[in-house]
């Protein structure tokens, strides 16, 4: 018997039981099939949306790409303007932000907060990151300002409003007066000039005064607590943290992953074991669903398939014309499934998920997708396979009676 | 031609043993109609389940056209049933799924028969067990006499060498009966079909070359019959 006529039988088999059999548990299994890819792709989608959100919010608004640090038991690096020359004539390093970074008390209107206060050069942090772009109300600092402060819309806050325990002025807008006491003692009044809210908690309870502000209230002379590095392309920080070192560098130099102390990283791992649980699961239930399928189908079918062996249609083409069967409803779940994720996509898209880094979009990577596909199509096989098995091993004369 | 040789067959239900063949031994000519008849419960159609290889006897010998039958595989079996026997179940045993026509050229599928082949000669057998107008039809939409008759096109549809009727008209009326037991009378006269046949009904004698009557498992009779053609069977 040929292999192909085999595989022709097999296929005229599957295809007359798709087409004459029951519709309603057709596209029964069709959806939970699709609904089970939907659940495999969506998860991880949203696990890179994290992930993809901490490191855009990170580069954009907190961190830039790499961070250069004094060497420890320095508390400010010295030299700034020469170190922020150096580093920046380094080929893939397109802007350099010097920060000086101190935690203060905000007063006003007899509500205090405590946070973290900047000390920037305007122009070196628009080169660095985008916080100038996301102001939502009066402007950014400029390089001449003495007495102005930008200040996060957290931290700004809203009258009568409270932001579950994170710093909040409740209230402060542009042209108002805060009170800011630096940890010297020094106390210095500025004027607001501008609200930003990146969506980035961190940054959004933070302010900004220009380094030349805060060098004088803290008596420093060319020096920051750090400096951000932005590079050409993100992705390849470990390459740059390298490049910079060549360059003599001597200073500690920190990619923004590692800036975050291993907080992303850890989160990523949670979420992996979560993802693996739920993919899991996800797999078994396709197991059971099309293990049951084919059951109930085969069982229902014990009469035919001992007639099909009784006028000499091998074993094998019975079970491959069920495996086929299996093949095709996975295939369709699977096409389902991909138009249902595209929707989902689509709505998060339009309105995304917000977590405390920023808003999450889903992330859906081709290679998830063929991952979830593949794994679907191989627990199904497998799954449709066991209980043909099973029923076409019976005897022909017991299957016929039934 | 068919040697069995000394068939017996017991079945085993808990700790009781039934003896459904007690060492049968037949020969079957090419082109003989044969009858096999006898109460219920005589092994006729246990006899008959063996020779079409649906069935294994606990001890004996079958030689099918030269062939040990049982000792081949099972996959061999699959293949010797599909290409040199035919097989009518009392029941039909017709795929709901399919049509008629569908039915009839499933095993001509499997042998790699072209799409133009296999509707051809299927539609042909069809037409000739008198089915011409109702190949599109699926088993519910056809009476049990159709059903049968397309269950005898599909046992034809790949000349075997063998017929084997496993009492085919017990569930039809005897006037559909009789068209049927004519066809098989036609098939046997015109294309020298070897026919086996089981039976209880006596006026199917009449149809029969030879009539072999079992009794609680053993061949109690053997009556040559008819020696000229059956009226009923001339085209």
């Amino acid at each position: 018997m040929p292999v192909f006529a085999g595989l022709r039988v097999s296929a005229f088999l599957a295809w007359k039981s798709i087409e004459r059999g029951s519709r309603g548990t057709l596209a029964l299994t069709i959806m939970i099939i699709a609904l089970i890819f939907v659940n495999l792709v969506f998860l991880p989608s949203i696990i890179s949306g994290v992930v993809e959100t901490f490191n855009t919010q990170s580069i954009d608004f907190d961190l830039g790409n790499l961070v250069i640090e004094p060497r420890e038991g320095s508390q400010y690096l010295d030299g700034v303007a020469g170190l922020q020359k150096k580093v920046e004539r380094i080929p893939g390093v397109v802007g350099t932000s010097p920060r000086i970074t101190v935690g203060v008390t905000y007063f006003y209107r007899g509500r205090n907060a405590a946070s973290t206060l900047y000390g920037i050069t305007p122009e070196d942090e628009r080169s660095v990151t985008r916080i100038a772009d996301y102001m939502t109300a009066g402007e950014f600092l400029s390089s001449g300002d003495t007495d102005a402060i930008v200040m996060g819309a957290t931290l700004a806050g809203s009258e009568g409003e409270e932001v579950g325990g994170l710093p909040s002025l409740q209230g402060v807008g542009v042209g108002d007066s805060v009170e800011v006491a630096y940890p010297n003692g020094a106390t210095r009044t500025y004027q607001v000039k501008g609200i930003f809210k990146t969506q980035s908690f961190g940054v959004d309870t933070a302010a900004f005064v220009t380094s030349r502000e805060m060098s004088g209230v803290l008596g420093l002379d060319n020096q920051a607590s750090i400096i951000l590095v932005k590079t050409a392309v993100n992705g390849r920080e470990e390459e740059y943290k390298t490049e910079l070192l060549s360059y003599g560098i001597q200073e500690e130099i920190l990619t923004f992953r590692e800036k975050s102390g291993g907080f992303v990283d850890q989160a990523i791992q949670s979420f992996n074991i979560i993802n693996a649980i739920s993919t899991l699961v996800s797999l078994i239930i396709a197991i059971v669903v099309v293990f049951i399928v084919i059951f109930i189908n085969t069982v229902n079918r014990r009469r035919q398939i001992g007639i099909l062996k009784a006028i000499g249609i091998d074993q094998q083409i019975i079970i491959n014309s069920y495996v086929l069967q299996v093949l095709f409803i996975t295939a369709v779940g699977a096409l389902v499934g991909i138009g249902l994720n595209a929707g989902v996509t689509t709505y998060l898209t339009a309105y995304p998920l917000v977590f405390p880094g920023g808003p999450v979009y889903p992330d859906v990577e081709a290679s998830a997708i063929l991952r979830s596909i593949a794994s679907l199509f191989a627990v199904s096989v497998v799954a449709g396979y066991i209980p043909a098995w099973q029923i076409v091993r019976e005897d022909i004369l017991s299957a016929i009676r039934g | 031609m068919i040697v069995a040789e000394n068939l017996t067959r017991v079945y085993t239900m808990g700790r009781v043993e039934v003896r459904a063949l007690g060492g049968v031994s037949l020969e079957v000519a090419k082109g003989e109609f044969v009858g096999i008849m006898g109460a219920s419960g005589s092994g006729k159609s246990t006899l008959l389940h063996i020779l079409g290889l649906l069935d294994r006897p606990t001890s004996g010998r079958v030689m099918i056209d030269g062939t040990d039958v049982l000792a081949l595989s099972d996959h061999r079996r699959t293949l010797f049933r599909l290409n040199r026997l035919g097989y009518v179940f009392q029941d039909y045993a017709l795929i709901g799924e399919l049509t008629a026509l569908e039915n009839v050229y499933l095993t001509s599928l499997v042998r790699g028969a072209s799409k133009a082949e296999y509707l051809e000669r299927s539609a042909e057998i069809l037409r000739r067990v008198g089915l011409g107008d109702r190949m599109d039809h699926r088993q519910s939409e056809l009476s049990g006499g159709e059903q049968q008759r397309v269950a005898i096109a599909r046992a034809l549809v790949n000349n075997p060498s063998i017929l084997l009727a496993d009492e085919p008209c017990a569930n039809l009326d005897s006037q559909t009966s009789r068209s049927i037991l004519d066809l098989f009378a036609r098939l046997n006269e015109d294309l020298d079909q070897t026919i086996v046949m089981v039976s209880h009904e006596d006026w199917h004698k009449e149809y029969f070359c030879r009539i072999v009557t079992l009794r609680d498992g053993l061949i109690e009779e053997m009556v040559e019959c008819r020696k000229e053609p059956h009226p009923h069977g001339e085209a």
